[in-house]
């Protein structure tokens, strides 16, 4: 009930289009170009009808909103969630335009949903709403216009199901239709990693820009999720350490965080959780992890927090539950922070890296997926992740310099920087 | 976070041109024993040397990034290698492992930038722990790989490069490799090992990437000229690549205090017979068959003609004037005109100072560290004629000198049971072993020594496998990488030998060559090394009455009851092998 009451208060969308207003204004757009990037270009709302195990029919809402796609063709996930709603997939969509205009790749930005609870579903009922989220959009959606991919509870098996819908539609092969798919069906290797991995290596540049040792740096990470896994390897790798994630538990409907002062041990824990990142509490314990109540990944006695589950999850509410030693927030998921916790964090002098820089390297190797796929040609994983640090490196330090050229805060920056590229490509289109 | 680690070495930055000043790292960890020696002769030994003294010729070390040991840790650990695993394997099978693995990711995009900012030709070295640690040279041991990175396309580049990397990796384990640790009593699996990536000095000509000049020059010389000293110190100098020396090719050989000093050639037909006449170039034209495997894949040979044809040769070379039988300095005559190697233009008549500054060179970088030295160098003459010429310093490594303390009488060379007597000896000591190899003087077919060279590679494997050091007696240049003028062994196939006989036959008589990384590993490790002229027998009846342990088709292990005692006096160059008597 709590959630949900919260749901309602907190509206994406609404957040979303209050960052463009301020930036807009900031940069001096002008009325046209205001009205066009500050809603979604395209909407498509439609009903799923699938045909239960149990022999019932059930109608399961479906989105594709495409924000706008002057810069490229559409790219952004497709959410299975019981709260989704059309507010943020539309917020999500328009996310997603900045962050392929902030890491400076070719694409615009589209986002995806279904109203439902992968959980309560099997896997060939899960498969007919792929398939049927498909039809509904066949038409308007294809390696040069609009080009989905997993995201929240959705993986490489919902993606080769729509591939599969989609090529039986339009009788050809299209692997670039989509990307998320497994390695050796038209995946990219690099793509599981990538998201996790991008976090990491803007982390790494900002921890280079502070001075700080990565080896004499903890952090607390929120969710378990593939994100999290990555990031928590790649830091690891770095030299860092993790001392508590937090992860949802689906039996109790509610989330926990797990401690360990002296670091957590990705293998250990990858080997005790369930395919949606859910932690097993009782063993856990049994391994000698500290199990708290979801809250407590936020308040623990850290260098970098990073959030990595879903959004609003740094709020007025808890934001000065924040401990005093957190210097960096790296955030890996989509819109974690509200715009009350982030004015907060910066009279705190807390370094945000804002979530369409620092996740930006899952839509990045999807690029590289959706290129692979279209020449039907595909590279290494060190060609894959050397490009890619490459990138989300060159981006970071274009929103880092701007930022102190500017004397701005990086999300500023990087929705400066973002919203000026796509503004300036609508122009150069003829389009304002 | 520390940008310099404690070697004063800079972590790399990536900026508009890609490439950080100087010297500079990528990843944890140690720098290893290559890269240390170049950050010392950079900031302990060029910082000390007066340049204004030598005109028309500048000294320093190429702009280098050094990929540091924590990032081959990291790998071994990522894909899971398994030293001992491995071992079962033989080396292509392991290089084919290595290549199929992947880099670990924190580097991946640096290597990415890097390499988006470098388009010249790059050396990819080895820096291991151990290499050129003073009691541990581990010279030529491990691999070394040459890209032209001339590639339009940065991502081929980059893979070029990510495959270099990986190759010189495997090397780390390689037979070579593994043998010689174990001489060592080290544990291979404690090995780690630093990647240098270094410009390549030189110019292009045609296809061909060489510099005009490569050379060795230690600062000790166990085999002075007449009328020179060991602290004379000793240089070897050839056209292109110094894969030329360090592989034990043709080179010319002269001591840099007394470079008017001619080597102890017969005649002017003996040294132009046994002038360099081929040399390496990293391979600029079309792209070979791909074999990331391959060391050489790379490089391309090319001939003198070559090298006249690219004008090249001017500074460098004299022509045989066969009418008068005399050599003159210079390139005289059509092209096609016997020309000989031997620097005369530079050395004799002072064009360039390369001998004051090698002399300098050395002098300052023993003071520095205390201790004999061995660099290697290469220049670029410039591509215009008042452009001054480039001396760049690839590698420093220290000498290991043994001797003093030895002394072998003139009369003990007539001891009645003496296997082996000679005159002409490197090293120092007074050992017994039990175990003799030889090359079967009845067999021996000079046009199958890569043959020999196998199998004394796997009676080395035995004999170090039971402890047991050797006596190894062969014919030729040992070390040779031409299989036509001695045994084409590595240092790692014979690592286990305590004395190197060296013989000639009359169909195979040749100097040693001693720039080859083979020459420093044999001094280096304390093994003694006895020349013994076609003039001296040696007792092979005696040899073969022995107890034989293991008879090859080209070679015979033979084990004496009694102690075999070697004493060998490097002061005097005198040195014996004979039974025990005490």
């Amino acid at each position: 009930m709590e959630t949900v009451a919260r749901e309602r208060a907190y509206n994406p969308f609404e957040v979303a289009q209050s960052q463009f207003d301020r930036i807009a204004e900031q940069i001096g757009l002008d009325e046209g170009a205001k009205q066009l990037l500050r809603n979604p270009m395209r909407e498509f709302h439609f009903n799923i009808p699938v045909r239960m195990d149990d022999g019932a029919t059930r109608v399961f809402r479906g989105f594709r909103v495409q924000h706008n796609d002057s810069r490229g063709p559409g790219k952004g996930g497709i959410r299975f969630h019981p709260q989704e709603t059309i507010d943020t997939v539309r917020a999500l969509a328009m996310w997603m335009t900045w962050k392929t205009a902030v890491v400076d790749i070719p694409l615009g930005g589209s986002k995806g949903g279904v109203i439902c609870d992968p959980h309560e579903l099997s896997m060939r009922e899960q498969e007919q709403i792929c398939r049927g989220w498909v039809r509904q959009v066949a038409r308007d959606i294809g390696p040069i216009s609009d080009v989905p991919a997993p995201d929240v509870m959705t993986n490489s098996q919902h993606m080769l199901w729509m591939l599969d819908e989609y090529e039986h539609i339009t009788g050809t092969h299209m692997p670039g239709m989509i990307t998320g798919k497994p390695v050796g069906m038209g995946g990219s290797l690099g793509r599981t990693q990538a998201t996790g991995y991008g976090v990491i290596y803007t982390l790494r540049e900002a921890l280079r820009e502070k001075e700080m040792d990565p080896s004499h740096c903890i952090a607390s990470v929120q969710g378990f999720g593939n994100v999290a896994q990555y990031a928590i390897e790649l830091f690891d790798q770095l030299g860092g350490s993790v001392v508590a994630v937090s992860s949802w538990d689906q039996t109790d409907r509610r989330s926990y965080s797990f401690r360990r002062p002296g670091g957590v041990s990705l293998d250990e824990l990858r080997s005790i959780t369930d395919r949606f990142g859910g932690i097993d509490k009782a063993k856990a314990a049994e391994l000698g992890y500290e199990v708290l109540p979801g809250e407590a990944w936020i308040e623990q006695e850290v260098d970098i927090l990073i959030p990595c589950a879903l959004e609003n999850q740094i709020n007025a509410d808890n934001v000065d539950s924040i401990h005093s030693r957190v210097r960096i927030i790296a955030e890996g998921a989509n819109g974690p922070t509200t715009p009350e916790a982030d004015a907060a964090l910066r009279k705190r002098g807390v370094f945000v890296i804002p979530d369409f820089l620092a996740n930006a390297g899952g839509v990045t190797c999807s690029y590289f997926e959706q290129v692979q796929s279209n020449m039907n040609y595909f590279w290494d994983m060190d060609e894959v992740l050397g490009k890619l640090d490459t990138i989300m490196t060159a981006a970071y330090l274009d929103v880092s310099n701007f930022a102190t050229k500017k004397h701005l805060e990086m999300r500023d920056a990087a929705q400066v920087l973002a919203v000026s590229r796509v503004a300036q490509s609508c122009r150069d289109r003829g389009w304002i | 976070m520390g940008d310099r680690d404690n070697h004063g070495v800079d972590l790399f930055q990536r900026r508009a041109d890609g490439r950080g000043s100087g010297i500079d790292r990528i990843g944890r960890g140690e720098i290893g024993g290559k890269a240390s020696g170049l950050v010392f002769l950079r900031d302990q030994v060029l910082a000390r040397i007066d340049a204004s003294r030598f005109e028309g010729i500048v000294v320093d070390v190429p702009r280098m990034t050094v990929i540091a040991s924590g990032v081959f840790d990291r790998f071994v650990e990522l894909n899971a290698l398994d030293p001992d695993e491995l071992a079962h394997h033989d080396d292509a099978w392991i290089a084919h492992v290595f290549q199929r693995a992947n880099m670990p990711p924190t580097i991946v995009g640096d290597l990415h930038n890097l390499i988006r900012g470098l388009r010249a030709p790059l050396a990819v070295r080895s820096s291991s722990r151990l290499e050129d640690a003073l009691d541990h040279p581990f010279a030529g041991v491990y691999g070394t790989k040459m890209l032209p990175n001339n590639q339009h396309d940065s991502t081929t580049r980059f893979k070029r490069l990510i495959e270099a990397v990986k190759f010189v990796y495997g090397t780390t384990w390689t037979r070579t490799a593994r043998s010689y640790h174990e001489s060592l009593g080290e544990d291979i699996g404690h090995e780690s090992m630093a990647v240098v990536l270094q410009e390549v000095v030189g110019r292009r000509s045609g296809d061909r990437y060489y510099p005009d000049v490569s050379g060795v020059v230690r600062s000790w010389n166990p085999y002075p000229f007449p009328g020179c000293t060991p602290e004379d110190g000793v240089a070897s100098l050839a056209l292109g690549l110094g894969r030329q020396i360090v592989d034990g090719g043709a080179s010319w050989t002269f001591c840099p205090r007394r470079p008017r000093i001619q080597p102890p050639w017969a005649d002017v037909a003996d040294r132009a017979r046994n002038t360099q006449t081929g040399f390496w170039a990293v391979n600029m034209g079309r792209p070979p068959v791909h074999d990331p495997t391959r060391e050489t894949e790379f490089l391309v040979e090319g001939q003198l003609t070559d090298a006249e044809r690219d004008k090249r040769l001017d500074p460098i070379v004299s022509t045989w004037d066969t009418q008068n039988d005399r050599l003159r300095p210079g390139r005289i005559g059509p092209a096609g005109s016997p020309r000989v190697l031997d620097f005369a233009p530079m050395l004799q008549f002072g064009e360039l100072p390369v001998a004051e500054l090698l002399v300098e060179l050395i002098d300052v970088a023993r003071e520095a560290t205390g201790s004999e030295v061995e660099l290697e160098f290469a220049i670029d003459f410039g591509l215009r004629r008042d452009d001054p010429a480039r001396c760049r310093v690839l590698q420093m490594r220290p000498m290991a000198v043994h001797g003093g303390t030895v002394e072998v009488a003139e009369d003990e060379l007539d001891h009645p049971e003496t296997l082996v007597r000679s005159t002409s000896v490197l090293g120092d000591g007074d050992e017994t072993v039990h175990d003799v190899v030889f090359v079967d003087p009845e067999t021996f077919d000079r046009a199958h020594t890569r043959e020999v060279a196998e199998e004394l590679a796997e009676l080395n494997a035995t004999l170090l496998a039971e402890r047991r050091p050797y006596v190894l007696i062969g014919f030729g240049r040992w070390g040779s990488s031409d299989p036509w003028l001695g045994i084409p062994v590595q240092w790692g196939d014979i690592s286990g030998v305590r004395a190197l006989v060296e013989t000639s036959l009359d169909e195979l008589m040749a100097d040693p060559s001693q720039g080859s990384h083979f020459f420093h590993n044999l001094v280096g490790r304390g093994a003694m090394m006895l020349t013994v002229p076609r003039t001296t027998p040696i007792a092979w009846d005696a040899l073969r009455a022995l107890h034989e342990v293991r008879r090859t088709k080209w070679c015979r292990h033979v084990r004496s009851d009694r102690p075999l005692r070697l004493r060998v006096d490097g002061r005097h160059g005198r040195g014996v092998i004979r039974t025990d008597d005490r």
